[in-house]
């Protein structure tokens, strides 16, 4: 059953495997899946694993079912219009009801709704079929008359009578359908076209269920092309206002805390003896590591200028976040005896204040580390490696793209002797990563 | 699978249908819901109006920066297992010595390990069927946590500590398990795969109205839709922490204690915004746009008063 799906999902940035597949089965065998609309919800559930996968999703959905091909930018109203799919649909509910005139929007309203019917929507209607059916039928023809002259009694006990219908008649006719869909468009039974979208058949429990139950499905369709937030944000570019927030999700890896307690063994022999030979187990903390960061900043140049006030936003978000010890302390292209612990770099504090400090202290150098290559002199050289041999772990983040580095001699030298990222919140992920490896194999 | 039947809120409580939908598909698959949103859209009034509506037993974690596992299902009290294995020495002297007081272990024994296993809301709602169980604010546990709970999560068996007893439902009468996040932590990836996964939309004007009435019935319509206009007009400001819907409700619950007249009026004043705005930053923003742009509409009213 649908054994491209996963490969379709992850071309579209989503991740599916094997087990996506086994997992819809689950479901279809649980009855969860009846129609299309079903498909929609229950793969989102399975899949979508942050907002941000839900547009990729989305498009990978109506690519793979509904043959729509949404290109980026493009709204969903607009992929649906130039597509086959819904021009044969169209075609065919034009050629049902020749008598009527439709909009386009209300024909493009009415095409989601189908692929968004859900069997909840279906049994809100069967719910209410008791109620229904207790009430005068002249008056739901009266009430239906306006959508087709559908008789109300009727569509209720063809969608009662489906739910009868075993699951391997149910997976057949869905993959039959899929790949008629996607080979050519004729008679038969077909969720798109002849037989309406939803295996109930057109004009039947679909406007039904619609009309009772209201379209969540098209509408939320909708409304995930109209956000970027239910797109994923591009991790590789520099670092921005607006993905500030995915470089701190990545710098948050860096914290390392655990709150487990374990026995005092001193304490407990201390006390034990001290009673008599009476042993009460004594209980300590586990006292882990303590985040401690120190910022070096470059603010001095034209070509920082426009990531001071980000990344100082971004090492400030984090402290107030998780109320650490940050120092941070800026110099300009290069250090020689003194950094500045003011952005305006009017006091100075010699660069022995930083090497004094506990060699735990995780240190970020913030810069391009492009100069002129006489500023990185003997004297400032020493001051790098004395800072480096002190403190085990040090990543330095570049805002220039990684193909510019090797363009400056001396970005190509402090790159060899510091790791290097770029910063962009991958870069970021990425230097935490390799810091929290380097504790591992130390311990 | 814990009840199947589908649920979609109570009289209390409007229940989004996507989210109603997402919660009966975990049920009926047995696994886990994730729910994730912004602070303060009813991610944890989900399973709390669900177990009150249903009738069931409800079971909660709240995780913190010191949740473990082992709270979490079950421990073992090695202290009061030492605590009563003396006491029992310390007994047999007296006796030895011809005293009569002896010290009381309130009924435990240490032959029997299962006196000294404290079980947490795991054990406990594993062993009662169709119970509810919540994991609030899985998002502030340690790194570790999640994965921990994964083991947990994906049988449906737990094995005492120490004793070795074995606590075991059936697929059938599992309990309704939710999650919720804040999304301050990124949870790892195979966490996330064990369960279905909804993200909660901030609702629509409309729907927002409709939560109001569900919590104060008795209020007065315009008051309500003047209030919300005002309440979507601030998020749409692009304020560092935006309102969420439990601030509005806390703010239409202070301007109600008012006549209906000055109810209106303290809205367009935006008399206790403390309620919604809850950083300084963020209130300067809003004073600066609203009041100061004499063409905004707010700003003009106020002025007026």
């Amino acid at each position: 059953m649908f054994p491209s799906l996963p490969s379709i999902l992850r071309s579209y940035g989503v991740p599916a495997d094997i087990r996506t597949l086994l997992l819809l089965r689950k479901a279809m065998e649980k009855g969860l899946v009846k129609t299309l609309g079903d498909i929609y919800l229950v793969l989102k559930s399975i899949v979508v694993k942050d907002p941000s996968q839900q547009g990729p999703f989305t498009m990978a959905y109506y690519a793979y079912f509904l043959q729509i091909d949404i290109q980026s930018g493009e709204t969903l109203d607009d992929a649906i219009q130039r597509s086959v799919t819904f021009k044969k649909w169209k075609e065919k509910l034009l050629s049902d009801h020749p008598d009527k005139h439709y909009d386009l929007s209300a024909l493009i309203n009415q095409f989601l709704d189908e692929i968004h019917l859900t069997s909840y929507d279906i049994k809100k209607i069967i719910d209410g079929k008791d109620i229904l059916a207790e009430d005068d039928p002249d008056q739901l023809d009266i009430g239906d008359a306006n959508n087709g002259n559908s008789n109300a009694r009727r569509y209720l006990d063809k969608a009662a009578d489906y739910t009868g219908v075993d699951l391997e008649e149910i997976l057949r006719r869905m993959e039959r359908v899929r790949k008629q869909q996607s080979s050519r468009h004729g008679g038969g039974s077909h969720w798109i076209g002849t037989g309406g979208i939803s295996p109930y058949g057109h004009g039947g429990a679909a406007k039904g269920g619609v009309r009772v139950g209201g379209s969540g499905g098209g509408r939320m369709a909708r409304k995930v092309f109209d956000n970027p937030r239910y797109f994923p944000i591009d991790l590789q570019s520099t670092l921005r206002d607006d993905n500030i927030d995915a470089a701190l999700a990545s710098l948050k890896g860096v914290v390392e805390d655990s709150a487990e307690t374990k026995l005092d063994v001193d304490k407990t022999i201390k006390d034990g003896l001290k009673r008599g030979g009476l042993y009460l187990p004594e209980m300590k903390d586990i006292h882990t590591e303590k985040m401690q960061i120190i910022l070096l900043i470059d603010n001095g140049g034209y070509s920082m200028d426009g990531h001071i006030g980000i990344v100082t936003e971004l090492f400030k978000k984090m402290k107030t976040r998780f109320a650490h010890d940050l120092k941070v302390f800026y110099f300009h292209n290069t250090i020689y005896n003194v950094v500045y612990s003011d952005a305006r770099r009017s006091k100075a504090i010699p660069i022995k204040h930083i090497t004094d400090l506990n060699k735990n202290y995780k240190l970020f150098i913030v810069g391009d580390a492009a100069m002129a290559p006489y500023e990185l002199n003997r004297n400032s050289v020493n001051h790098w490696l004395k800072l480096k041999e002190k403190f085990r772990k040090i990543a330095w983040l570049n805002p220039d793209a990684e193909k510019y580095w090797s363009r400056t001699q001396t970005t190509v030298y402090l790159s060899q002797m510091f790791d290097m990222y770029t910063l962009s919140p991958k870069g970021i992920e990425t230097a935490v990563r390799t810091m929290n490896r380097k504790t591992n194999e130390m311990y | 699978m814990a009840k199947t039947n589908f649920w979609n809120g109570s009289e209390k409580y409007l229940c989004d249908p996507e989210l109603a939908q997402a919660f009966h598909m975990a049920r009926t698959l047995g696994m886990p819901l994730l729910i994730e949103g912004e602070p303060g859209t009813g991610k944890t009034e989900l399973p709390l109006q669900y177990a009150s509506d249903m009738k069931l037993d409800l079971h909660v974690y709240p995780v913190g920066s010191k949740s473990n596992v082992e709270q979490f299902v079950a421990k073992f009290d090695h202290v009061k297992y030492l605590r009563d294995s003396q006491i029992e020495v310390l007994n047999s002297q007296r006796v030895e010595k011809g005293l009569d007081s002896t010290l009381s272990t309130a009924g435990r024994s240490t032959e029997n390990l299962d006196d000294y296993i404290v079980m947490g809301p795991a054990a406990k709602a594993y062993s009662s069927i169709h119970s509810v169980l919540l994991i609030d604010e899985i998002d502030k546990a340690p790194r570790e946590f999640p994965n921990d709970l994964l083991y947990a999560l994906s049988h449906r068996k737990f094995i005492l500590p120490e004793s070795g007893k074995e606590i075991q439902i059936s697929e059938e009468d599992m309990p309704a398990i939710v999650i919720t996040s804040n999304r301050e932590q990124e949870l790892p990836t195979a966490f996330k795969g064990r369960c279905i996964y909804h993200y909660i939309q901030f609702p629509e004007p409309e729907i927002m109205s409709q939560i109001v009435h569900k919590h104060y019935p008795e209020s007065d319509e315009e008051i309500v839709q003047v209030a919300i206009d005002i309440f979507y007009h601030l998020r749409r400001l692009g304020l560092e922490r935006a309102p969420s819907t439990r601030e509005l409700l806390n703010w239409l619950k202070y301007v109600q204690t008012f006549s209906k007249k000055e109810a209106l009026e303290r809205i367009n004043n935006l008399a206790g915004i403390g309620a919604l705005i809850k950083t300084q930053s963020d209130l300067e923003k809003v004073q600066r746009l609203l009041f100061d742009g004499s063409k905004d509409d707010y700003g003009r009213r106020s002025n007026a008063n």
